[in-house]
């Protein structure tokens, strides 16, 4: 991860924060620059609903070099319930809880850091409720 | 000193996972136990910070989301040496006109929060603060304190009173001397303690010391209150207080949580005052007195004025049903404990 | 405007290189190619490559070669488009001659992998997707495709098992090319004995990690083969972002593209190199293509049908599973591939008849998809 980068984009990591084509509704996570649906430029920040329904999931344990240290991590891809699809972990996750249609919630917990003496980097998770 | 100061929210969190003290105990000694049964240990993507964040968001919501002028943070585990808390915690939840810094004072830092807003909003310097306790404590492996050094955080949203409140804190006082039962030098994972030194001297003297204090300055006595919260570092010396202080189990009982939960430091009295909250009723009167090792005491008379207005709100001891055991392995790897 | 001739072919077994440098992989690919095409003088070199800066800290593969080969003062670039970056390679190459600006270009695709950590070639693979929004959460390549597997088993009731069947078929090819990195056949229980990397995707379902250069010379002037379309098309960059994620609507779109230009009825292809780094890609990707009904893949295979001997061979050297996933090679060694099978040159893996072969190599998850429609000429 690179600090600068992720100081950036904080409220996106922490809050999902999105954005909204103010011409036809259409709503997205990540921010856009141009509506995918109606081409429009005239973009305002939408904040994401925190719920949402797995619509699938994995366990992987051979993660990327960052986050080597917390394998095995569970992904999920969510359903948020403004219906926007999100990429996202699993926190506090128990194989047996975690199933297609299962609710969850985004809290924020530590993605990665930069070893003992780096940045930390806080992000959202998802929590099965 | 009198505050005039309300309770618009609360909010505790504890981590999903716990240890027992047998399986601590099976590593290091082969059998036995602590003086709990059980400590909360947070996961491994969870620090001071994002516990905070936990409980700041139940107060939050139940306190609507009133503009937030100060949060402070009480906690002896902060992520960051030098880079506060209450920063990265104003710029998640939206506040940037605040004072949002850290506080440490072992154990108390998060009633130390709650007075100094209190203070703040009794001046009229500020409407709305965050006082928080936040600590993923550490005991050395195999030292007495591993047996409940423990996790969690406790919130509070505070404002000006005006009738609707959850609580009002009317009183509180300090009492501070330089004892040294309990510290940590600067880049030492663990603390170190003095053992039996850390009760009479430390934590006894203190607390009855602020409480009496507390006696003197207003005139109340333990049969005025209905429920009296002392910090807890084990199940057998907030009780011992009480009961030298003339208050009764009945009056203790709610709030009394280390058994299962271990001692979560600056995050302490706060969950037990979520847990005397979720069962008190409008007009209950609650003594609650903080311990900090180094050493001090703050002791406050707290009012209750209604039950909180939030459908979602689920009672601490509801949630704390819910929890998953873990193993040595587990918890070393978790905490930082092998090395690599 | 010009036509497109394959004038011949350059391979280096794809393997663990251990004693080769990425430059050692690209030179040798290029003069088997040079070797192989006799007299031919080169006006342009294309190299297709994703992760050279990030695994072997060297960018300017274009002039590297170049200055490899002796050939400096002549026009040379990288292209990079993932794990598409060799499909796009020979795309760029057909257009450059295409263009009629140039009249012999030599495509380059290569991948040094093996020097690199597999956690920090996880990093590099994840690369395909957003670093802001998909890394940061940690995820890799395979996860990605495991999270899409998973979808795809509930939307049409289909079993991980049905979907080992790529792989099994993969392996069964290679036996015989002299090129692959595994000539080994296994069995869907075989696969299932292998540890999960990212459930539903095992170390057996998964394309392996592989050092490889493949090279491929095109020209102006008539040959063998003849590339009849080069298309690429591109999807949402991430996955999250798709209206419908189980739809390659990049290799789809590519794909129809390819085949109104070419003129060629899709029906009457003999055999397709399809980018089967996952069963799940390799279903969609046909099931994108026509070639199967939506859910349909694993079943039709299971019928037989992309056999060897079935109506329409896939991966007839093992694909990326088992000839191997040199990622910025893969593209290059799919058409050199194709070639091999349109001039009669593949040995025991020779599709019988062959006249008209596809290949679709994709970079991302169907995010950039190139294909290509070669004919034999006659």
């Amino acid at each position: 991860m690179i600090p600068i980068a992720y100081w950036r984009n904080r409220k996106l990591y922490t809050r999902l924060i999105g954005s909204r084509c103010k011409k036809c509704g259409a709503e997205y996570y990540p921010p856009v620059k141009v509506c995918k649906k109606c081409g429009s430029t005239e973009i305002e920040e939408k904040e994401m609903l925190k719920t949402g329904t797995i619509v699938s999931f994995t366990k992987l344990t051979e993660p990327p070099v960052d986050f080597k240290d917390y394998a095995p991590i569970y992904l999920a891809m969510i359903r948020l319930d403004n219906g926007i699809l999100v990429l996202g972990q699993l926190a506090d996750a128990e194989s047996e809880e975690i199933k297609i249609g299962a609710r969850v919630m985004a809290t924020i917990r530590k993605w990665t850091e930069d070893g003992q003496s780096g940045i930390i980097y806080y992000g959202y998770k998802f929590k099965i409720i | 000193m009198r505050l005039n100061s309300a309770i618009l929210g609360y909010g505790a969190y504890v981590p999903k996972y716990r240890i027992s003290t047998e399986e601590i105990a099976r590593i290091w000694f082969g059998e036995g136990s602590g003086p709990n049964r059980m400590k909360a240990v947070a996961s491994y993507d969870e620090d001071a910070l994002t516990m905070a964040y936990e409980a700041a968001s139940i107060a939050l919501k139940m306190a609507k989301y009133p503009e937030i002028e100060a949060i402070l943070v009480g906690s002896e585990s902060k992520p960051y040496a030098v880079k506060p808390m209450g920063s990265i915690l104003s710029d998640i939840f939206g506040f940037n006109k605040i004072l949002g810094v850290d506080l440490e004072f072992a154990c108390k830092g998060g009633t130390e929060a709650v007075q100094m807003i209190s203070g703040m909003i009794t001046s009229g310097v500020i409407k709305h603060g965050l006082a928080i306790g936040s600590d993923t404590a550490q005991g050395r492996p195999a030292d007495d304190l591993e047996y409940t050094a423990a996790s969690g955080a406790g919130a509070v949203v505070l404002g000006q009173p005006n009738g609707n409140e959850i609580a009002k804190i009317t009183h509180s006082v300090t009492f501070v001397t330089d004892t040294p039962d309990f510290w940590r030098r600067p880049k030492e994972h663990y603390p170190t303690h003095l053992g039996r030194f850390t009760g009479e001297p430390a934590y006894f003297t203190h607390i009855m010391s602020s409480v009496k204090l507390l006696f003197e300055e207003t005139g109340y006595k333990p049969s005025d209150f209905n429920y009296a919260i002392f910090h807890q570092p084990n199940p057998k010396f907030p009780v011992e207080v009480g009961k030298r202080l003339g208050f009764t189990d009945e009056q203790l009982k709610p709030g009394l949580l280390n058994d299962e939960l271990g001692n979560s430091y600056s995050a302490n009295t706060l969950v037990a005052l979520n847990a005397v909250l979720d069962v008190s009723k409008p007009g209950d009167k609650i003594l609650l007195s903080s311990f900090g090792s180094g050493a001090g005491s703050d002791t406050f008379v707290i009012e209750v004025v209604s039950k909180p207005d939030d459908d979602d709100y689920i009672p601490l001891r509801e949630k704390l049903k819910k929890y998953v055991e873990i193993d040595y392995a587990t918890y070393s790897k978790w905490r930082n404990k092998i090395i690599r | 405007m010009s036509k497109v001739y394959i004038k011949s072919v350059g391979l280096v077994p794809v393997g663990e290189h251990w004693n080769k440098s990425l430059t050692d992989l690209m030179v040798e690919a290029s003069l088997n190619a040079l070797k192989n095409a006799g007299n031919v003088k080169i006006d342009r070199i294309i190299v297709g490559n994703m992760m050279s800066g990030y695994l072997n800290n060297q960018e300017h593969l274009g002039a590297l070669l170049a200055s490899a080969l002796g050939m400096k003062g002549i026009d040379s670039l990288k292209v990079e488009a993932a794990c598409g970056s060799g499909g796009m390679a020979v795309h760029e190459g057909y257009v450059s001659i295409k263009s009629g600006e140039f009249e012999n270009v030599l495509v380059v695709g290569v991948e040094k992998m093996k020097d690199a950590d597999t956690s920090v070639l996880t990093k590099a693979l994840a690369m395909a997707e957003s670093a802001e929004f998909t890394q940061v959460v940690g995820a890799s390549f395979i996860s990605l495709n495991a999270l899409l597997m998973k979808m795809y088993m509930n939307r049409y009731n289909v079993q991980e098992d049905h979907l080992d069947i790529f792989p099994v078929i993969a392996h069964k090819n290679a036996v015989t090319a002299p090129h692959a990195q595994f000539k080994k056949a296994f069995t869907i229980e075989d696969v299932k004995r292998s540890p999960y990397i990212a459930e539903p995707i095992r170390l057996l379902s998964s394309a392996p990690s592989s050092d490889g250069a493949a090279a491929v010379l095109l020209s102006s002037k008539p040959a063998d083969v003849e590339i009849l379309a080069s298309e690429v098309s591109t999807n949402e960059l991430m996955l999250s972002q798709r209206e419908n994620p189980l739809k390659f609507e990049a290799t789809e779109k590519a794909f129809k593209k390819a085949v109104e230009k070419s003129g060629i009825d899709s029906s009457k292809v003999d055999f397709l190199e399809i980018h089967d780094a996952f069963p799940i890609v390799a279903a969609l990707s046909l099931e994108a293509m026509g070639y199967s009904e939506e859910g349909k893949a694993a079943h039709d295979a299971a019928k037989g049908k992309y056999n060897f001997e079935g109506d329409l061979p896939i991966l007839t050297f093992g694909g990326l599973k088992a000839r191997g996933h040199p990622v910025g090679g893969t593209g290059v060694y799919q058409v050199a591939e194709a070639y091999m099978q349109l001039s009669g040159t593949a040995g025991k893996n020779q599709v019988q008849g062959a006249k008209v072969g596809v290949t679709q190599n994709v970079g991302g998850i169907d995010t950039t998809s190139i294909v290509h429609i070669m004919r034999k000429v006659s």
